[in-house]
């Protein structure tokens, strides 16, 4: 998006978005269109989860145990008798909020890098771009293992997974970020824009951002999934928060006890969770990606 | 060996958000065995569509309405099989700029050769008729056949795809712009090239938008203006008194000449009138110019022109 | 005067060192039109940015109006390069995707603060260059992917214009274009040529253009500007005038 219209005719930056938007989503497959609206229903659970039910992690009942879905308990509950329903909501609220901050984190990160590797070229870009290989090249779920352990007693729980996963996903944004500042680079549009009396800053806010940001946003959106997923192992591994929290990935590891004893529907429902919120975020972004590029590189060749 | 083509009222439109994009509008000409035509146009005249048509290479979002017959054979008819075996076979495409449709990674024989096996030739028979056509051409196969793209001068590249497009014995060749990106020192040798394939027997068809080019091929000439053939005749006769307004200002702009630009723009093809789409510019408009479209009317010297000034009163 | 004095440019490749430009010189008066031709990869491009103070050259000075320059690029002071402009091959890359045509045009001044303050002011600003360049009001307002090549370039044009520069550098300003387009834009050239006495330096292969709208024409390799091509031609046509003049120098050629 540039950075509002010399013209003065455009609308406010929240107007054209959502204006946008609008326009897009007429456009939009069946799948994405199902993925937005299932993604939009979590999201709006797990702002408003405080809300609908408050959570109590003590509200132990233990007449109550390992009970299947009924009315009263439309998921169930677990081997210590607290409702599952509840539970997953908010799990589904940690899970996401721990995801999208540990994404954050590893875009922070990835673009700083590669902003300066992408910059400075030469010899600091050999050597910036080397040190990312060696963090690329590391097993992520064994690396940030090795990183929970190192962390977790300074970080707490959630901080520390958020580290691991930052840690082992910034990378991928690294190598977006330079690949697409080389590029720019090179275009004469740049030049010409230099030609007309742009200084650095200029060119990186009125040039390279718009271009990076849609990369940059993608990346971001592609990792949020994978920061679900890591972040359920991890708890599903018992290094992640503590057991006791009602993140997806320690209900997952209740349930897996809880298997033994009869009780499906605490996997089952956690899984659901995990995977509802990982795909609907996976399909929206497929598709952004796909329809990224053409819109602003295309023209008929006629 | 060589066949007819006949277009008929060939029509291409693209639908895209933005609404349908007439590309080509009622295109009708015949290319007779061993003849040379000329398409020309600005870009977003129609020129490439009309030979992506032919070769059945336009994306899938196209309206296509017409006929296309080589020999007896119904272009848009085939299935994809049978039109596998045409292009490359029948009908050949010398596409723009022949460093880009090389691959840069490979050497040159090997791709030479492959693209040869695919035209139905051994092993052996492909580098035999590639050898003899790029001597024929001045080149050798050896030694060209060891070299990449990228290490090959323009001309030669030309030269190489060149042959490519005439290993398969084709009906009908077609040259996409070919003097895109080359010197105006190199126009002469393409055009005695491309003069060489007609000489061979097989038609050629080139679009392009460089006049000079056009003007040192001969043949006939016809001249897109909105996805519209707005002039068919011979290409000298065009040189020397075009029929129709849009070419005699298209000459007077050559900077050999006058120099002198067309006023105004070319319309935009979601949006073309139901009348003559020159009109707005036309020195020579008058009334009935903006109340129909009008049809290609004979001319003495045997071209055609769209233009009410030539029709019958 | 925009003179440029045994200007020389390498790149480092895989295949070794290449010289692009080999102590060129060249001197371009105020008002007048020189052409400047020869096949590509030639070094003409490479020889148009270092005029354009976009880039360094190896050796040798440019020196405009008597202000020699010491820094390229960012580096260099926006009145410095607000004299010489320099207008692409290719319009389609050198104009920022994201940018309404609009916007593209006036963004010179956005990025130096000469903007008007008034959107009036800025709105009549505009809509007079892009009288002067032949585009349309409802132009303005696409995206270079919904404009066609001419167009496009007419926005350039009219972009390099816009901050009033002393020297206008063309590098085949045409040579994707129609006749028709290309006369348009030689037409506004000429124009802003007689109001402001806007030296140009016309880029092209097409020495019949060169020939009809300079001047004076030189060959690249007169100006002893080298080629990575053994087929660079070595014709020597060359026309002196009162307002353009070219040192020869002896020709280099590297392999």
């Amino acid at each position: 998006m540039s950075a509002g219209s010399a013209l003065g005719s455009s609308l406010p930056l929240g107007g054209r978005l959502r204006q946008r938007l609008g326009d897009a989503a007429r456009h939009w497959p069946v799948s994405t269109r199902v993925a937005a609206g299932v993604l939009a229903a979590l999201v709006v659970v797990a702002l408003l989860a405080d809300v609908i039910a408050p959570l109590d992690d003590t509200a132990i009942d233990l007449d109550r145990v390992l009970e299947g879905p009924s009315a009263a308990h439309p998921m169930g509950t677990d081997e210590v008798g607290r409702d599952l329903l509840v539970r997953v909501l908010h799990g589904v609220r940690i899970s996401l909020g721990i995801a999208v901050l540990a994404a954050l984190g590893a875009v922070a990160v990835g673009v700083l890098v590669g902003v300066l590797a992408g910059t400075m070229g030469g010899r600091a870009d050999a050597i910036v771009m080397r040190v990312t290989d060696v963090f690329a090249s590391q097993n992520h779920l064994l690396f940030g293992i090795l990183l929970l352990v190192l962390f977790r007693p300074a970080l707490g729980g959630a901080g520390a997974v958020m580290l691991a996963i930052g840690l082992t996903h910034w990378p991928t944004l690294t190598r977006i970020v330079r690949g697409e500042l080389m590029s720019l680079r090179e275009r004469p549009f740049v030049a010409a824009a230099v030609g007309g009396g742009a200084s650095r800053w200029r060119l990186a806010r009125r040039h390279y951002l718009p271009h990076l940001l849609p990369a940059v946003g993608l990346a971001f959106v592609l990792t949020v999934p994978h920061a679900i997923f890591h972040e359920s192992a991890y708890s599903f591994l018992g290094l992640g928060l503590p057991a006791h929290q009602a993140s997806l990935g320690n209900i997952l590891n209740d349930g897996q006890r809880s298997l033994l004893a009869g009780g499906w529907w605490i996997a089952l429902f956690a899984g659901i969770a995990i995977l509802a919120a990982a795909m609907t975020i996976g399909t929206i972004a497929e598709y952004w990606r796909e329809h990224l590029h053409p819109r602003w590189r295309s023209e008929l060749e006629l | 060996m060589s066949a007819r083509l006949e277009v008929e009222d060939l029509s291409v439109g693209f639908r895209t958000r933005r609404g349908i994009v007439q590309a080509l509008t009622q295109a009708s000409v015949t290319v007779q065995p061993g003849e040379l035509l000329l398409v020309v146009g600005e870009s977003g005249s129609g020129k490439t569509v009309l030979a992506h048509a032919l070769l059945r290479l336009l994306p899938r979002n196209v309206d296509v309405s017409g006929s296309v017959r080589l020999g007896d054979q119904d272009l848009l008819a085939l299935s994809p099989a049978e039109l596998r075996r045409t292009r490359g076979r029948r009908m050949a495409l010398v596409p723009q700029s022949p460093a880009s449709s090389l691959n840069p990674v490979r050497k040159l024989g090997g791709q030479l050769v492959e693209g040869a096996r695919a035209r139905g030739l051994s092993e052996a028979g492909a580098r035999k008729r590639l050898r003899e056509l790029l001597a024929e051409l001045g080149l050798d196969l050896d030694v060209v056949g060891g070299r990449y793209v990228h290490q090959l001068s323009g001309g030669m590249q030309q030269r190489v795809v060149n042959a490519m497009a005439l290993v398969g014995e084709p009906d009908i060749v077609i040259a996409d712009e070919p003097t895109s990106g080359l010197d105006s020192d190199l126009v002469d040798t393409t055009a005695a090239q491309l003069r060489e394939i007609v000489a061979r027997g097989a038609s050629l068809l080139v679009i392009t938008h460089d006049l000079r080019l056009a003007a040192r091929l001969g043949g006939r000439l016809a001249l897109l203006y909105a996805s519209r053939i707005v002039e068919l005749g011979p290409t000298a006769a065009f040189f020397e008194a075009p029929a129709h307004p849009y070419g005699r200002e298209l000459l007077r702009a050559l900077p050999e000449r006058e120099g002198k630009p067309i006023p105004g723009m070319s319309p935009q093809l979601t949006a073309l009138p139901a009348h003559c789409a020159f009109a707005d510019r036309c020195p020579d408009r008058f009334d009935r110019c903006s109340e129909s479209v009008p049809e290609l009317y004979p001319r003495p010297s045997g071209a055609l022109a769209r233009c009410f000034l030539h029709a019958e009163r | 005067m925009l003179s440029a004095e045994a200007i020389t440019k390498t790149y480092r490749a895989a295949s070794g060192r290449v010289v692009a430009v080999d102590r060129a010189s060249l001197v371009l008066e105020r008002g007048a039109r020189l052409g400047l031709v020869g096949p590509s990869g030639t070094g003409k491009s490479t020889l148009a940015q270092v005029l354009a103070l976009l880039l360094a050259p190896d050796s040798g000075s440019v020196t405009i109006d008597g202000d020699r320059i010491g820094v390229w690029g960012v580096r260099c002071s926006r009145e410095l390069r607000h004299r010489v402009q320099l207008v692409f091959q290719a319009p389609r890359m050198s104009v920022d995707p994201r940018l309404r045509l609009g916007d593209a045009i006036l963004e010179p001044l956005a990025a130096s603060g000469l903007l008007p303050g008034d959107a009036g002011e800025r709105r009549a600003l505009l809509g007079s260059w892009a009288a002067q360049v032949g585009l349309t009001a409802d132009l303005l307002e696409r995206f270079p992917h919904e404009v066609s090549e001419g167009q496009l370039q007419r926005a350039c044009l009219a972009r390099a214009l816009v901050v009033r520069p002393r020297y206008l550098i063309c590098d085949e300003l045409s040579s994707m274009l129609d006749v028709s387009t290309q006369a348009a834009l030689l037409e506004t050239i000429a124009a802003v040529q007689r109001e402001q006495a806007l030296g140009v330096l016309l880029i092209t292969h097409d020495r019949v253009l060169a020939d009809t709208w300079c001047e004076a024409t030189a060959d690249v390799g007169e100006l002893s500007v080298a080629g990575q091509r053994q087929d660079a031609p070595a014709a020597a046509r060359e026309r002196t005038s009162n307002f353009g003049r070219l040192r020869r120098r002896r020709t280099f050629r590297s392999v």
